[in-house]
């Protein structure tokens, strides 16, 4: 398979007058061509902070990479200078983001706002940029394109503002589509639309998609491996089937019971996380989750748990799965 | 079982005047039972009125069209003192815990306010009160003397909870009062919300958006589309035999947090988006994007009616 991006040992931190805020403590990820990687976290868990240093966007100062490296399609992230960054854009890797509206120049019409992009990066003539652009937004399934390339954002509804998002995103043909919660401002209808666009997307262009989300569900129907990020780091990665049916890491554990299904009954109680992530100025010394987890252990406080592979290409951080582990009866509290 | 009725919408309508002679209808002509003890949850799109429905049914917008019964009584909330007593009978917890808080009050004095203004208890039961209060939501007594902004979102959503609870009402709006917590902290609020119905009996109105918390919440469910009610049932009886066409698409839309089950399922991806509630069409407002659409739908507007036992749709489907 062909990696698109690679991250090593990734940690950043933003500078504050109240100090270091840790959010990003050591990632490790790798993303190949035509798959879907799901970021899955609670807000503030460094899973926004991490995709948008993949692309550069947290202005440096206060935001710094103290260590790590970030491989993209053979390009070193960490050492580009901005003027190679704005090449690296939309040409290698590009974002949707959470909400359409505030992220598109509501005084340009559409059509304008992705001929620009075509025309500075592509060097082609106006009009042919203008052909391109309504393809764009016939390849996001956007009704009436030449009409609606002519108007502007606000004249859309909240699906099509992110529908032209996509569009925009897509224009130069990055490797790489990030998308920050794309889905989280939108109606369940929409929602379904907006997925089955990603699928396509995915499946006619071979794009390379990371998904950062809280909906599991969405983690579900879209993403073909899963990395589960706590307090700045992940936490347990692996496919989705081994991340949804063969769960390791407690917090993941108790992220997929923490919610009702259809199926759950009305007289069960939902299992809840007591209490809430730790502070990220002054970080636990051993495990992130331990204040809340159920079968916290002396060395959990302590040190923080290495990475055990469970099976292929699964992997989680919990000092449960060390070898020496004598097995759930024997737990000492 | 009869079961006692609460409140009673009876065709009631909000409209507002959005300028230039248009209206916005924003529900319409809604008529549904509310019983004692039980939590009604109300789903739908945005836009599609379930907030408003909630603001109408707790006297903060006065309903342009139709009555409401409370106890028995018919409310008319011009009358002060009507007004006072029923905003005591009914409370409501919102969606926003971060602008729901006024920050320059002490988290005491917010919960206190309700009980300082029905004029309830003396000054030193109101302060045990509040810390009575704090620990029943799950905080702790020493958390009256801070401002809001020194909580988390879901600890804030407790003192929402709390202010609610001071003034002892039967009747408590819960206006989406999850869907800015975090996954995690979620559970903890449902679960609380949940033991303090157990233990003081109290009926709520459940509205979200997210549809496996409310069937998960709510022992009957009414979905909302564009300002209309379009189906009323048990919320077993909802999902096991839906409807109206759109309340299947929006169950059908609800990722599944289990990628088998996920890829198995067939999806009915709604073309479209939601129209826009000024000035609506005449005919079923969800004719536009409903797959089963007949011509009479464009005409004639569906009337709620009960399909089959306690389980009622507007749709002009079922009868052909």
């Amino acid at each position: 398979m062909e990696k698109v991006l690679e991250i090593k040992d990734l940690r950043v931190s933003f500078d504050t007058y109240a100090g270091e805020v840790q959010a990003v403590r050591g990632v490790d990820l790798t993303v190949n061509k035509g798959e879907v990687v799901a970021i899955v976290g609670e807000s503030g868990c460094g899973k926004s902070v991490t995709a948008q240093t993949v692309m550069k966007l947290n202005p440096m100062p206060p935001a710094r990479i103290k260590t790590g490296s970030i491989d993209l399609c053979g390009r070193d992230i960490v050492a580009a200078s901005e003027k190679e960054m704005q090449d690296i854009r939309g040409e290698l890797v590009s974002m949707i983001f959470q909400d359409p509206m505030t992220c598109m120049n509501p005084t340009m019409r559409v059509g304008r706002q992705l001929t620009e992009t075509l025309i500075k990066k592509k060097k082609i003539e106006k009009k042919d940029a203008e052909a391109e652009a309504v393809r764009l937004l016939k390849l996001v399934q956007i009704p009436n394109a030449e009409e609606r390339a002519k108007q502007y954002p606000h004249e859309y509804s909240g699906g099509m503002r992110q529908r032209a998002m996509i569009a925009m995103a897509l224009a130069c043909g990055p490797h790489l589509l990030i998308a920050d919660e794309p889905t989280t401002a939108l109606d369940v209808t929409v929602q379904a639309q907006i997925m089955e666009l990603l699928v396509k997307i995915k499946e006619e262009t071979q794009t390379a998609i990371i998904l950062i989300t809280h909906d599991l569900g969405v983690v579900a129907n879209l993403a073909d491996r899963v990395a589960v990020m706590y307090a700045g780091k992940i936490v347990e990665k692996g496919s989705a089937r081994d991340i949804f049916y063969n769960t390791q890491h407690p917090y993941t554990k108790a992220l997929l019971k923490s919610l009702p299904t259809v199926d759950t009954k009305k007289d069960e109680k939902l299992v809840s996380i007591p209490g809430t992530p730790p502070d990220l100025f002054a970080p636990p010394k051993g495990c992130g989750f331990a204040s809340r987890c159920e079968s916290c252990m002396k060395i959990c406080k302590e040190y923080q748990p290495p990475t055990f592979e469970v099976g292929e290409s699964h992997e989680a951080s919990c000092w449960r799965l060390h070898p020496d582990f004598p097995g759930e009866k024997g737990d000492v509290k | 079982m009869e079961r006692e009725k609460l409140i009673t919408l009876d065709h009631v309508s909000k409209h507002f005047h959005v300028g230039k002679g248009q209206t916005l209808v924003a529900v319409n002509d809604i008529s549904l039972d509310i019983y004692k003890g039980e939590t009604l949850g109300v789903v739908g799109e945005s836009g599609c009125g379930k907030s408003t429905l909630g603001r109408v049914v707790m006297g903060i917008y006065e309903a342009t069209k139709g009555t409401i019964t409370f106890e028995g009584k018919k409310l008319d909330l011009r009358r002060a003192k009507d007004k006072m007593e029923y905003a005591r009978k009914a409370q409501i917890v919102f969606q926003d815990p971060y602008a729901s808080l006024n920050p320059r009050m002490l988290v005491g004095s917010i919960i206190a306010e309700g009980m300082e203004i029905h004029n309830m208890y003396d000054r030193e039961k109101r302060q045990e009160r509040v810390y009575e209060l704090l620990e029943t939501v799950g905080l702790n007594r020493e958390h009256a003397n801070r401002f809001p902004h020194e909580f988390s979102g879901g600890q804030r959503q407790r003192i929402g909870i709390a202010r609610a609870l001071a003034v002892e009402p039967e009747f408590i709006v819960c206006d989406e009062p999850i869907s800015a917590l975090d996954v995690s902290i979620q559970s903890q609020i449902i679960n609380l919300l949940k033991d303090l119905q157990k233990d003081h009996g109290f009926t709520y109105m459940f509205i979200a958006h997210d549809l496996n918390i409310v069937k998960y919440i709510s022992d009957r469910i009414a979905v909302m589309y564009l300002g209309n009610l379009v189906e009323l049932a048990d919320s077993e009886e909802i999902y096991a035999h839906t409807l109206h066409p759109y309340s299947q698409a929006l169950l059908a839309s609800v990722p599944i947090p289990d990628p088998d089950r996920e890829a198995g399922k067939e999806t009915v991806v709604l073309k479209g988006d939601v129209p826009s509630p000024i000035n609506p069409k005449p005919g079923c407002p969800f004719a536009g994007r409903c797959p089963h659409v007949m011509e009479k739908c464009r005409t004639q507007s569906p009337q709620l009616k009960e399909v089959r036992p306690n389980h009622f749709a507007a749709c002009h489907l079922e009868m052909e």
